[in-house]
């Protein structure tokens, strides 16, 4: 019961991180169609490694 | 004449004993054909994105004629099914497309961020999305052969069962994907209006591929390793953006 708990956190924290890593990516690109270079690689950044976490939350070691 | 009658009031009984079943949608739509499920978004994509580009200020007569082709091929495409059988599909999915670009390419403005607002645009991706959708991966009707089976290989047998909540991971990428396309269709420069494009793209399949992974990982036969050692896996990437996460917030509050 315990591991089922952990695991439905681990996948919580996984989701909460790819939606995160979605709205990045949407203010990345609203940065970029503005011309906004430097926010817009910010925020691509940030969405790249959150992507990058949300996987190795739930799967150490694989490829986003 | 009694006998007559009989006769009458039996095919009575059995026309109405005989109605056909209501059959399920998907049931419905594989009893067509392809190229005709397929016809339905084409024409859509069509009235979207090329006849406003051959009809439009500057579009030459043979751009209009080119556009009415893609019609005629899907038409052809639609009529010839049953006797070409998948042939014919070739037929309606090469005929628009290649009419398609040929008059995007005889008219290059039409489809320029001036002339092209957002809700079209994205309705024209939708439209071609789903005609490329109904034509590789057209509905295919209940029981086609009659032991059931559509493939003539082995049966593929799943080597798991698909859980409810995988719909909730999918479908909450595709809605984020999705919300992504919608930015960046009022950019005038067309070399940056096309890197926003590439941008979004990239970002929508890295979401989608990121939530596949999350999903699949509930999956996995071999137990996974525990939260913690997860954690510490993800630990790097974390304290990164936690990294980024502060100098942004360095960088704006100044």
């Amino acid at each position: 019961m315990k591991y089922l708990r952990e695991m439905q956190l681990a996948d919580v924290l996984a989701v909460v991180l790819l939606v995160g890593a979605g709205v990045s990516f949407w203010l990345g690109s609203a940065a970029l169609a503005r011309a906004e270079d430097l926010k817009a690689l910010y925020w691509l950044l940030v969405g790249v490694v959150t992507v990058r976490a949300a996987v190795q939350v739930v799967r150490p070691g694989a490829k986003a | 004449m009694s006998v007559e009658l009989g006769t009458e009031a039996d095919e009575d009984e059995v026309a109405e004993t005989t109605v056909p079943p209501v059959r399920p949608i998907f049931a419905r739509l594989g009893a067509i054909g392809a190229a005709a499920q397929a016809s339905v978004p084409g024409l859509y994509a069509w009235a979207v994105t090329v006849a406003p580009a051959a009809w439009s200020r500057g579009g030459s007569l043979g751009a209009k004629i080119v556009s009415i082709a893609g019609l005629v091929s899907i038409a052809v495409g639609v009529a010839m099914e049953s006797q070409w059988g998948a042939r014919a599909r070739y037929v309606s999915v090469w005929g628009l497309t290649l009419t398609s670009a040929i008059v995007w390419l005889l008219v290059p403005n039409a489809l320029g961020p001036l002339r092209l607002d957002a809700p079209r645009g994205v309705a024209g991706m939708i439209g071609w999305g789903l005609f490329a959708l109904a034509s590789a991966a057209p509905a295919l009707g209940a029981n086609a052969e009659p032991s059931g089976r559509i493939v003539d290989d082995a049966p593929l047998r799943p080597r798991a069962p698909i859980r409810r909540g995988d719909i909730v991971y999918i479908g909450s990428a595709i809605v984020i994907a999705l919300a992504l396309q919608v930015v960046g269709w009022r950019v005038t420069i067309p070399e940056r209006a096309l890197l926003v494009r590439l941008v979004t793209l990239a970002a929508a399949l890295a979401i989608i591929g990121a939530a596949t992974t999350v999903s699949l990982a509930r999956h996995t036969r071999t137990p996974l390793p525990g939260v913690r050692i997860r954690l510490r896996a993800a630990l790097p990437w974390i304290v990164f953006l936690a990294m980024l996460a502060a100098g942004g917030t360095l960088a704006w509050s100044r």
